[in-house]
């Protein structure tokens, strides 16, 4: 008995300090890199990124560590608190960024950023007292996906890029009823759940309009055209979507809307799915976001719209022969080559005008004008302005949508409570 | 004399072996207990009185946490709405359970059939649940709302889309969901009460509902303490249901203080304010199963 309880202990003692080594520091030998990426089996650009930068750089190895993709920033905050983080990291939105580099988790990349081409879009929200922390590879921008071929059933005509907000309802309307008339069910157009499809236009193209002014009666134009579009019948209501789980891909993809404001990601996703057979073959393009007012409209004017970008930053907990690997990674990501390699798989890069030849030869993507302006001409905005405030800021105008667009609560005293709460819970702190 | 002292020595020696085993047994548990679960909630407690954004250290901050807690007001909505929940999933799913575990403790044909029907809910995953639920809720082509529309109701509630009706919906079915595990305890405790009392009351010539009042929940009473202890715990920590039915909406209406550390921890990083509010949450826990311990013994007593 005795021996066995003394076995019994040297195990538990094995057991716990085989749990606390493990750490191997790699002091020598060739340079592995590791990067985080999330959803790799459907998420291809990290592994193009890792490859098209192997070919240059054949001596360094590039590792892919994977995250989930809706937990990215919690499972990476806590990887870094832990020290266990990979090298490099993805910013996968802004909403986080204030985090990690007030939290200094990011090591300053301004000599990166110095050598970087003039087309890479995005770099000034990752600028925080005059030092650059996050090297953009993408840049998104919320553009107007719309269907071809329902458009022409309904005897409509394309966007043409010259439309407000007001012009983008009236059409909406005029599809839906000229569809039902041609014996289709599906409606005019599509507004996701996610908040940003109102309130990242109305930050982005409000004069003036600033999360942390605590003043959101900006909001109330955006709210006002989306509530009387459920009204109307020309899109599905907010309820029914949130209860019923519609996929945006789904409502696009399977012909249940013939427009949709959505990221350029879902580029990437419709040409797959439409290759792949889970989403309908069917003619569409691309017209630039609605505007606020004509001024912005027209193709000789840059349309305004927001997104934001997506960067890799170093964790400072980096070894030092490292460091210098990181970087050239970094500058490959956001270069030319590296713009075409990820244009390649449907993905848009940040440097968008050397990407566009690529992206729309790929198969099923648009080959109109229109199409090929509204992916390289844009003021993109960022949707979350980097600040501490950002991340609380955005939960309190999460409730505001949701209160708002389910009808529970009238545009104008949600707006009030947002405000109050924005006083009381966030900024005076 | 000696072989006295030898038989004592040898006892002793019993002892403490038999004490050792037990340790060890218990060991493998308890040092998980103790590391995975002690260590963080003693930490919690430190964390409630400092800012921390996880990254570095923490800063002593004194009550600041509990004074902004103070003064704000969606941890009073919360608050409130925990409270809400609680107030009503408690009595309904204890009566429901009661009800069940008395209808299908007789012998009928096909008991162990609705027994298990009973228990489904419990053991089907929440997410499932919660898509299933909210297409049933869904207020355009939903059918409970056809269902309603059908039998007259004009304007037939949001359900999960509106203010005031999400947290009646989320109430029903998180007491859907529970019944069936309530009821198998329940059932558990019915067996225990013995029949000749059943047969005593009925030569007295009790009626069924004297027969309930007199006979059955005198016999339940500890298994009726024992779930409603479980299922305060269980109200005043729901989470996972509110979370994929209704993410605390529309606006606020079914934030609750769970999901309110969550926010407050994980995605807006304000670990020390989260860990405040934690503490306030334990504090409620902690009293309200007090007062009912206390309830208890003053009426066994």
């Amino acid at each position: 008995m005795k021996r066995s309880l003394a076995a019994l202990t040297a195990l538990l003692l094995a057991l716990s300090a085989s749990a606390c080594s493990g750490d191997d520091p790699e002091e020598s030998g060739p340079v592995t890199l590791t990067l985080a990426g999330w959803s790799l089996a459907t998420t291809p650009e990290f592994k193009t990124l890792a490859d098209g930068f192997r070919a240059a750089h054949p001596d360094i190895a590039v590792e892919l560590k994977e995250y989930d993709a809706s937990n990215y920033d919690t499972q990476m905050i806590a990887d870094l608190a832990a020290g266990k983080a990979p090298d490099i990291y993805v910013q996968k939105n802004l909403k986080n960024f204030y985090t990690y580099q007030n939290g200094k988790q990011l090591l300053d990349v301004s000599d990166v950023a110095g050598k970087l081409g003039a087309g890479v879009g995005g770099l000034s929200s990752y600028q925080v007292d005059g030092k650059t922390w996050a090297i953009p590879y993408r840049q998104d921008s919320w553009v107007l996906f719309y269907n071809k071929a329902l458009f022409d059933k309904a005897g409509v005509e394309h966007p043409d890029g010259s439309w407000t907000w007001d012009d983008y309802g009236t059409v909406a309307r005029e599809l839906t009823t000229k569809l039902k008339a041609a014996g289709d069910k599906a409606l005019g157009a599509y507004q996701h759940t996610w908040q940003s499809t109102s309130q990242g236009f109305a930050l982005a193209q409000t004069a003036g309009a600033d999360l942390q002014s605590g003043d959101f009666g900006f909001l109330k134009p955006y709210y006002e055209k989306a509530l009387a579009l459920q009204a109307a019948g020309a899109q599905v209501s907010f309820g029914d979507a949130t209860t019923n789980s519609l996929t945006y891909q789904a409502q696009f993809g399977k012909q249940s809307a013939a427009m949709m404001p959505m990221g350029t990601w879902y580029i990437a996703t419709l040409l797959s799915q439409q290759a792949k057979g889970d989403a309908d073959t069917f003619e569409w393009g691309i017209a630039p976001a609605p505007q606020a007012t004509k001024s912005t409209t027209g193709t000789s004017a840059t349309p305004v719209t927001f997104a934001d970008p997506t960067g890799l930053g170093i964790n400072p907990k980096i070894s030092e022969r490292k460091i210098e690997a990181a970087k050239s990674f970094l500058a490959y990501a956001a270069s030319a080559d590296a713009a075409k390699a990820l244009a390649g798989i449907g993905v848009t890069p940040a440097d968008t005008a050397t990407a566009a030849d690529t992206i729309f030869t790929l198969k099923g993507a648009p080959t109109d004008d229109l199409s090929k302006f509204t992916f390289t001409r844009h003021d993109t905005k960022p949707e979350n302005p980097v600040s501490k405030y950002t991340a609380p800021l955005q939960n309190i105008l999460k409730d505001l949508h949701t209160a708002v667009l389910s009808g529970s609560k009238p545009i104008d005293a949600a707006i009030t409570e947002a405000q109050d709460r924005a006083k009381n819970e966030v900024l005076s702190k | 004399m000696t072989t006295i002292a030898d038989t004592r020595r040898r006892r002793g020696r019993v002892v403490a072996r038999n004490t050792a085993v037990g340790w060890s047994f218990l060991l493998p548990n308890f040092a998980g207990f103790v590391i995975l679960t002690m260590v963080p909630v003693v930490l919690l407690f430190y964390y409630a009185f400092t800012e921390w954004d996880v990254f570095g250290g923490a800063t002593w901050t004194g009550l600041d946490n509990f004074r902004q807690m103070a003064r704000d007001t969606s941890f009073w909505t919360a608050l409130r709405n925990t409270l809400y929940y609680a107030a009503f999933h408690i009595p309904l799913t204890l009566g429901v359970s009661l009800g069940l575990a008395l209808l299908l403790n007789r012998r009928l044909r096909g008991v162990a059939f609705f027994r298990t029907v009973a228990f489904f809910p419990y053991i089907t995953s929440i997410v499932a649940i919660a898509q299933i639920w909210n297409m049933l809720f869904s207020p355009g082509f939903g059918p409970v709302n056809e269902v309603l529309r059908w039998i007259g109701v004009d304007h037939p509630p949001g359900w999960t889309t509106s203010a005031d009706a999400s947290m009646p919906a989320v109430i029903v079915v998180g007491t859907w969901r529970y019944m069936g595990y309530y009821m198998l305890l329940f059932l558990a405790g019915l067996q225990t009460i013995p029949a000749q009392l059943y047969e005593a009351a009925l030569v007295d010539g009790a009626s069924a509902w004297q027969r309930f009042r007199a006979v059955t929940l005198p016999g339940l009473r500890h298994t009726t303490f024992f779930i409603t202890v479980l299922l305060t715990i269980e109200s005043f920590k729901v989470l996972d249901l509110i979370l994929v039915m209704t993410d605390g909406g529309p606006g606020q209406s079914t934030l609750v203080l769970s999901q309110y550390i969550f926010q407050k921890g994980f995605e807006e990083n304000q670990f020390g304010y989260a860990s405040a509010v934690s503490v306030v949450l334990f504090a409620i826990c902690f009293l309200v199963t007090v007062v009912q311990f206390v309830v208890n013994k003053r009426r066994s007593a």
